[in-house]
């Protein structure tokens, strides 16, 4: 096994999380916030660290169903992630719109726009639905990079 | 010749390179596995600062358009390099006693800043708003914690040159003189006179260190990240192995200026010694300070360096120069 080998399989267990909010009611951004700091359901057991650049990110968390004034920043931001990059849609509206579904400044859902890998139903996900995602996000990655 | 051989060992594996590297990473993975313990968390593994590493390693490096190229490219591995020779003139007592033995404290002081440099060079090079304004806080902090560094090491070298008396004239800067004479006279971290100057030490700790209550220049949630927000990749790897080395060499300096006593002269019961030395300090410092507190605004950070540590430290050399 050569170097390059070795370091991309070790890279999946440091997944540093971003978060991007597309026009959500905060209702899953506060559920991704106690899911990494309360102690129940601590992500960073994981590896995971929350990052404030997209630069630095590997997993992308996109909450909210992206509304018309929010769409353009959302993909722009997305594309500052260096590649290669996983993402994971939480919460309803990014999936279907949920309650703001056929809303007038709506124009999700998410999967228009951008691959998303993961997807979390619920209003919002319960923390160990997100838990999932995230360990499920590292095995999608590790695909990504050719490793089955 | 064989001076120079034996100082790129120095520099490349001990002290300094890859046992500083180590060292450094251990320390930082233990921070946060002990900040996790202290919120009931589990926390990431001991190997999480090497696997890290290896991630941003295999990452592609994105480098802005609008950036000054040479700039931003270089300044990562301008921090690296002063930290990688700063770590070699860290002296482990008992086991090595410091590159040379003429005014390494000088050098040392020389090159500590050298990490925060290269972050204000990156930052301002990377075009990014929020890099400049890392940059002015960088600068700003760092004016207000090496003033009290600088105080600390006076006061040190005031008081070993004044117990070695006719040996040295007036102060003392060299390391390997500093740890032998305490490990005759006692530490000076027991040394009434001179505990001012340890506790502005602790406090100098996470200011340098860049974490919390002192991380205003990096301040990931309003200036997400700051200086480092465009970096990426192998680039922010070598920020990170910086900071491991820089975690290496600050806290080593407080075990040599403070606490440089040894268990017997068997060398490995000394270099575990140093090791806890160094985690015990660390623990003080940085991690339990961290996880009680919140991120101070940059002006309520530059006061309060420039009044509680430069008091501590000015009240510990006057006591020297009296005494």
């Amino acid at each position: 096994m050569s170097l390059d080998t070795t370091l991309k399989k070790l890279s999946v267990r440091s997944p540093w999380l971003f978060r991007i909010n597309a026009g959500s009611c905060n209702g899953c951004d506060v559920e991704l916030a106690t899911t990494a700091c309360i102690p129940r359901y601590d992500v960073e057991r994981f590896g995971c660290r929350y990052c404030g650049s997209p630069r630095h990110a590997d997993v992308v968390l996109i909450t909210g169903p992206v509304t018309t004034r929010v769409r353009d920043r959302v993909l722009r931001v997305w594309e500052e992630i260096p590649d290669p990059k996983v993402t994971v849609a939480v919460g309803i509206c990014p999936i279907s719109g949920g309650v703001f579904r056929e809303g007038y400044s709506i124009e999700g859902p998410l999967d228009r726009f951008l691959p998303v890998d993961v997807n979390v139903p619920g209003c919002p996900p319960r923390p160990q639905a997100i838990l999932e995602a995230v360990v499920l996000a590292r095995s999608i990655w590790l695909k990504k990079l050719g490793f089955e | 010749m064989t001076d120079t051989l034996l100082a790129i060992v120095h520099m490349a594996i001990f002290p300094g390179g890859f046992f500083a590297l180590a060292l450094g990473f251990l320390y930082k993975a233990l921070d946060r596995r002990v900040e996790a313990r202290l919120q009931r968390r589990i926390g990431p593994p001991l190997t999480q600062p090497w696997l890290d590493a290896a991630k941003l390693l295999t990452k592609e490096t994105l480098i802005p358009k609008t950036a000054c190229r040479s700039a931003f490219l270089l300044a990562p591995v301008f921090g690296f390099t002063g930290m990688a020779v700063c770590a070699a003139f860290i002296p482990v007592p008992g086991v090595y006693s410091g590159l040379f033995n003429m005014g390494d404290l000088l050098v040392i002081f020389y090159l500590l800043p050298i990490p925060a440099m290269a972050l204000m060079l990156g930052g301002s090079a990377s075009s990014s708003p929020f890099g400049a304004l890392g940059f002015s806080r960088e600068m700003l902090l760092m004016l207000a914690y090496e003033t009290p560094l600088l105080m600390i090491l006076l006061a040190v070298a005031m008081l070993v040159g004044k117990g070695l008396g006719a040996e040295s004239s007036g102060a003392e800067f060299s390391l390997l003189k500093i740890v032998a004479w305490q490990q005759e006279n006692g530490s000076l971290g027991f040394n009434p006179a001179m505990i001012p100057a340890l506790l502005a030490y602790l406090i100098f700790l996470p200011g340098t260190m860049g974490m919390a209550p002192f991380d205003v220049a990096e301040a990931e949630t309003e200036l997400l990240e700051g200086p480092l927000l465009e970096y990426g990749g192998p680039l922010l790897a070598l920020f990170t192995v910086t900071s491991a080395f820089k975690t290496f060499v600050v806290l080593g300096l407080g075990v040599a200026l403070f606490f440089p006593g040894v268990l017997g002269s068997w060398w490995p019961v000394n270099l575990v010694w140093f090791v806890l030395k160094c985690l015990a300090l660390m623990l003080l410092s940085l991690t339990l300070v961290k996880s009680a507190c919140g991120r101070l605004r940059i002006d309520q950070a530059f006061r309060f360096y420039v009044t509680v540590p430069t008091a501590l430290a000015l009240c510990s050399l006057v006591l020297v120069w009296l005494l």
